[in-house]
């Protein structure tokens, strides 16, 4: 796989069952390019390790008097120096390859998980987790795949080099082949204590970041009414604790440098203690004398990859563990197959006995919100939160819940309390799955978007004032909340189910608005079936049917004036007034 | 941005700027002012780690030095080579190497962590000091954006970027002035390498920066998608959504790997460059020294010296590119932070006081962009200790009208007065004494339940935080919390449910005491229940002040004592409930159709 092949076209199925699993199977999934770049790895890797032979050769060849070695001294350092640069470039390429290719795979799996789960996915695990899966954990994991083939391709360098001085130079390589091995493991024991101060540290960082954020999150409320002194010092204390926890994790890995100073320097000098004698009795020249102790001091390059392996298998385990835990959600399918009609007719809820009849527009007042909420989402079938035994909505006389999801969804639209608009264009907003038959136009101008047109024609600094190519910030946050919620209601309209139903959609928007928003609902469902949960008079006025939930079962139904007239719960309900007013209101009509 | 060698740069970028009401970035002048300012404050500390590096470095050079003597004598001929005195020398010079090695590393730490601390910590002050005003406008997503991301891009450069590009320069240069001091023609063979290194550093750091940019911007893009996608759960699934959510993550993938793809290529060509750089060093110096010492021009030892120092070269460069990369991508991010310097503090004058309560709007005319008005000459007057309703549909300038009269925004033309001083030439924290804009953003600060209240009056005492909390109907709550006002409250903390939120918000308002509230829909996003309870804690805050309410709902502007309809940036009617449903205008007939 090459990068400009990306992205898959099918990321796979991962083995999800451990983090270590998920590892090994991203890993299985580029043998050949772990291959590819341990291979450029040894190329680096042995090139590196034999410029000191051309330095041992030049010093040899001058001792010798001889023009000719100098040269040949010469024309070997270039070669070696043409294969590190192709080795250098080549094992980068190719393990970075591996990092982007596994770290494409992982959000691409992400990206497919997240839309399966839609509504579960936040009930199952905090939305903060998923997302520091994209964000944290990939790059870590594919630190851990970018560094596996260069850490071996070192390993297998370093004993090809000691193995080639232990035949060359037996007595001298045995104190280098010793030596080495130290050399690579004697940082390790230090490293879970620095990389606990180091989660320490990030922890401390966390929490800054959290009070950062939360300060600015809250800025116009401290601008409004004061207190910027009293969280600057709670920052500044959190910020200093962060730096000395730094500078505490900085004081581990300045021991561990200053061991990986101290342990080759004196492996460097028994060699060259050793080696000298060896010299002095002629044994070897004094070229292999320069040679050997070059490469002592190059080890440690391939040395530092054992460290660098170390630490990304420890970091990248808990971020494996992290993504296979949220790749391995899965939705629980109570499908019955076989169904493939599509229902129509009246929607009828079993439990609370709610019957919205098909073509008409029905309003359910309910007097507690979250039980609305709740009921709304029972409507559309495959319900979030899964109560058992409760029966499924019916549409006409067809089980919901039994329906393939997709088709349940098709059938009836829930839009709930708080919809979120995607960010994008406007025209990318309202370009949902929809029957065709309503034009966005149509939609826009049933919910009275006009000054959101407006509004967002201002904002087009670029597209020539055409607020249809107009960009809508993540979640909206520059429009208002009823605007928010008035294109939330022009997309539905514009998907024109079979069955919409609306929880509280006109909740922040102004009654004089709220009272054409209402028409224009009416107006463009007509025919189709509409329930919309709701409590403001000016909509529940134009209903065909009003239903009153109470305490979880229908108890009336009629028009807005006869419940208005005839039940005192529901004028309760729908009259937003206090206890106190109801009582003038009453004294005044008396 | 022509790429003469190999691959253009792609053409989506994702770091290109898409909206335009955002704070300011800074320019190189700021950045560099600020940089400066930065170094001057830890030129100490800076001068410290420059020593301490330097003498690790001249202890690390006993080794190539002492081989090389031993090498000379060697060559001689000689039967004694001093051994015992140069392992003492080079054992001397390894405990030194070794104890100044982790003095650097632990002085960089240091130094680069005071300079991260210094430059969040400034960055904080910067921003709870910006004006409501630009606040209100370009909303915090851009600044939470900034205190986040732009940091921790900033902490690796400053923690690590900074202090190793240092010790990098000093080292590189101790070691060139070895190679120099050891024979003076070796340091020509740095001259030799130089071209080759110099021409593709230029080429590299040409694109790198704004190359790593857009990578990073992709990067961020294709877990926005995805956070997006998860935050949009519910949506996604009843709108069938989840294929198109799939494709668009694809694309920011493809977006995002091209880029990557493009910043392989720079690398491509820098990292043979680099390493061809090493080679012609060393090769230089063998060939070079070789030549002069078969002339006998210099000795063997010298050659030996010159060749290991060269080799030790590939470190000090290895380090300063790694890092300057990693300057070059910071310097984005800093410039994001330092841009909120750039933002007029907006001071306001201190002489200016309020004589009065009156509030006062005198052919007020405002917009938000250039040419276009939303609000055409507004003239009211609301005396002290009235409440003033604004109905209208949305969009007509209600919330835009009470932002002015709560002093967050300045007219464009007349003028907004309290007690006939002009509330945009007061400084913030003068104007908040007197007037405070109550809306639907009840913040809960992560903290104490204490803290959230004391920010309203600092050094009030539990007797009156606890009479606040009762002034609002929220004592009995909170007096059931474990750790009373102690107890931590927040994201993270307790979670306060939006009524309680919301009763915190006015319970800092019963603190702050201002005499005039400008009310945005406070309780509109509410349930009904909780509503009708909040309103009764509101009107106990109400109580004697001056009320400005932008009413969303009927009922509320049925209390009031002067309803204005504001209807296209203009105030059409204005007059008490009565008043108006005698008018028969546009009132009276919604109020009509909403009382059925």
């Amino acid at each position: 796989m090459q990068i400009h092949q990306l992205p898959y076209a099918d990321p796979g199925d991962p083995d999800v069952r451990s983090g270590t699993r998920f590892l090994l199977w991203l890993g299985r999934n580029q043998l050949g390019g772990q291959v590819k770049s341990l291979l450029w790895g040894l190329l680096l890797y042995l090139g590196i390790a034999g410029l000191p032979l051309g330095v041992g050769l030049a010093v040899q060849a001058v001792i010798d008097r001889s023009g000719g070695g100098l040269a040949r001294a010469g024309v070997l350092s270039a070669l070696l120096g043409a294969a590190i640069a192709i080795g250098d470039t080549m094992q980068h390429r190719t393990a970075v390859t591996n990092w982007i290719t596994a770290a494409a795979r992982v959000q691409q799996l992400l990206a497919r998980k997240t839309a399966e789960l839609g509504s579960l996915l936040t009930r199952r695990v905090a939305a903060g987790e998923v997302v520091a899966v994209s964000t944290g954990d990939v790059e870590k994991i594919g630190w851990f795949v970018e560094v596996l083939s260069r850490f071996a391709a070192a390993a297998t360098t370093l004993v090809l080099v000691c193995a080639g001085l232990v035949i060359y130079q037996p007595a001298l390589g045995a104190v280098v082949a010793i030596g080495v091995p130290v050399l690579a493991l004697a940082a390790l024991p230090l490293l879970p204590r620095a990389t606990r101060r180091a989660d320490e540290q990030r922890e401390k960082a966390g929490r800054a970041t959290e009070l950062a954020s939360d300060t600015v999150a809250g800025l116009r409320v401290l601008r409004g009414i004061g207190g910027e002194e009293l969280f600057l010092g709670r920052y500044r204390e959190a910020s200093q604790q962060v730096r000395r926890a730094a500078v505490r994790s900085a004081r581990m890995w300045a021991l561990i440098a200053a061991i990986q100073v101290l342990l080759p320097g004196l492996l460097l000098v028994v060699v060259v203690l050793y080696g000298a004698k060896l010299a002095l009795d002629g044994r070897i020249t004094v070229g292999e004398l320069v040679t050997v102790y070059g490469a002592v001091t190059l080890t440690h390059h391939p040395l530092r990859t054992f460290e660098e392996v170390a630490m990304a298998y420890s970091f990248s385990r808990p971020s494996a563990k992290r993504a296979a835990r949220v790749l391995s959600l899965t939705r629980t399918a109570t499908t019955v197959a076989g169904t493939h009609q599509r229902p129509g007719g009246d929607l009828y809820d079993p439990v609370t006995g709610l019957l919205a009849p098909a073509g008409l527009f029905t309003a359910v007042v309910c007097g507690d919100p979250d039980a609305a909420g709740k009921l709304a989402d029972r409507l559309g079938g495959h319900p979030a939160e899964e109560a058992d035994g409760q029966a499924s909505v019916l549409l006409g006389g067809v089980a919901l819940d039994e329906l393939p999801l997709e088709a349940a969804r098709t059938a009836v639209l829930v839009q709930d309390k708080d919809p979120v608009l995607l960010s994008g264009t406007l025209h990318e907003l309202l370009d949902v799955p929809s029957s065709g038959k309503v034009s966005a136009a149509q939609a826009l101008a049933a919910a009275q978007c006009g000054d959101v047109l407006d509004a967002l024609a201002q904002a087009s600094v670029d597209t020539g004032g055409d607020p249809m190519r107009t960009r809508i910030t993540e979640r909206g946050r520059s429009l208002s909340g009823g605007q928010r919620q008035r294109l939330a209601l022009a997309r539905s309209l514009v998907t024109d189910p079979e069955v919409l139903v609306l929880d509280e959609p006109t909740s922040a928007v102004d009654s004089h608005t709220e009272a054409r928003v209402a028409a224009g609902i009416q107006r463009l469902r007509t025919g189709r079936t509409t329930v919309v949960l709701a409590s403001s008079p000016l909509l529940l006025d134009l209903a065909d049917r009003v239903v009153l939930v109470h305490e979880g079962e229908a108890v009336a139904v009629g028009t807005h004036r006869e419940l208005l007239a005839a039940d005192e719960r529901y004028r309760a309900v729908v009259t937003r007034e206090t206890e106190e007013e109801a009582l003038v209101d009453s004294e005044e009509s008396a | 941005m022509s790429a003469v060698i190999g691959m253009a740069p792609p053409e989506y970028d994702p770091a290109a700027p898409r909206s335009a009401a955002t704070l300011p970035v800074g320019t190189a002048a700021t950045v560099r002012a600020y940089v400066t300012e930065l170094l001057r404050r830890h030129r100490t500390a800076f001068a410290v780690l420059i020593a301490v590096n330097a003498v690790a470095v001249i202890a690390s050079m006993a080794g190539p030095y002492l081989l090389g003597s031993l090498v000379d004598r060697l060559a001689e001929g000689a039967r004694d080579l001093h051994l015992p005195g140069a392992v003492a020398v080079f054992m001397v010079a390894l405990a030194v190497q070794t104890v100044f090695v982790r003095l650097v590393r632990l002085r960089g730490a240091m130094l680069g962590e005071e300079m991260l601390a210094d430059l969040r910590e400034d960055f904080l002050v910067r921003a709870v000091g910006l004006p409501p005003g630009v606040l209100e406008r370009a909303g915090t997503g851009d600044l939470l954006s900034r205190i986040t991301t732009d940091i921790d891009r900033l902490a690796n450069a400053m923690r690590e970027a900074v202090p190793q590009l240092a010790i990098g320069v000093v080292w590189a240069g101790l070691l060139i002035a070895g190679l120099a001091v050891t024979a003076p023609p070796l340091a020509l063979a740095v001259l030799v390498a130089a071209p080759l290194l110099i021409a593709g550093c230029r080429w590299y750091f040409k694109r790198a920066p704004s190359a790593y940019r857009s990578e990073a911007a992709g990067y961020a893009a294709v877990a926005a998608v995805l956070a997006e996608t998860v935050d949009a759960g519910r949506t996604v699934e009843a709108h069938r959504l989840g294929a198109r959510r799939i494709a668009l993550s694809d694309r920011r993938v493809k977006e995002w790997t091209s880029w990557e793809r493009y910043t392989l290529f720079l690398r491509s060509v820098l990292f043979p460059v680099i390493a061809l750089t090493h080679t012609t060093v060393l090769a230089a110096v063998l060939m070079i020294g070789g030549v002069f010492v078969l002339k006998g021009w210099m000795g063997v030892g010298q050659l030996t010296t010159g060749a290991l120092l060269a080799q030790m070269l590939v470190d000090p460069v290895g380090v300063i590119l790694r890092w300057y990369d990693e300057l070059q991508v910071a310097q984005v991010s800093l410039a994001r932070l330092v841009g909120v310097r750039e933002i007029e503090p907006d001071a306001g004058d201190a002489a200016v006081r309020p004589d009065g309560r009156d509030v006062r709007a005198d052919d007020v005319r405002f917009g938000y962009r250039e040419g276009v008005d939303v609000l055409h000459r507004v003239s009211m007057d609301v005396a002290p200790g009235t409440r003033l309703a604004l109905v209208g549909p949305s969009g007509a300038g209600k919330s835009t009208l009470g932002r002015l009269l709560a002093g967050i925004y300045a007219p464009r033309a007349g003028r907004v007065t309290l007690g006939g001083a002009e509330l945009s030439r007061m400084p913030a924290e003068r104007v908040r004494e007197h007037v405070a804009l109550v809306n639907q953003e009840h913040h809960v600060f992560v903290g104490s339940l204490r803290d959230n209240l004391l920010l309203a009056r600092a050094g009030a005492t539990d007797v009156e935080l606890w009479a606040a909390l009762g002034a609002v109907d929220a004592d009995g709550w909170a007096r059931a919390l474990d750790d009373g006002l102690g107890t931590e409250v927040g994201s993270g903390g307790l979670a306060l449910s939006p009524a309680q939120a919301q009763q915190i918000a006015l319970a800092r308002l019963v603190l702050a005491d201002p005499h005039t509230l400008v009310l945005d829909e406070a309780t509109s996003l509410l349930d009904p229940r909780a509503a009708r309870h909040l309103e009764r804690s509101l009107a106990r805050v109400l109580e004697g002040r001056t009320v400005v309410a932008i009413a969303h709902r009927l009922h509320t502007a049925h209390d009031a004592d002067v309803i204005a309809v504001v209807e296209g940036g203009r105030i059409t009617e204005l007059g008490s409930h009565d008043d108006l449903v005698a008018a028969d205008g546009a009132y009276a007939a919604l109020w009509r159709s909403w009382h059925g």
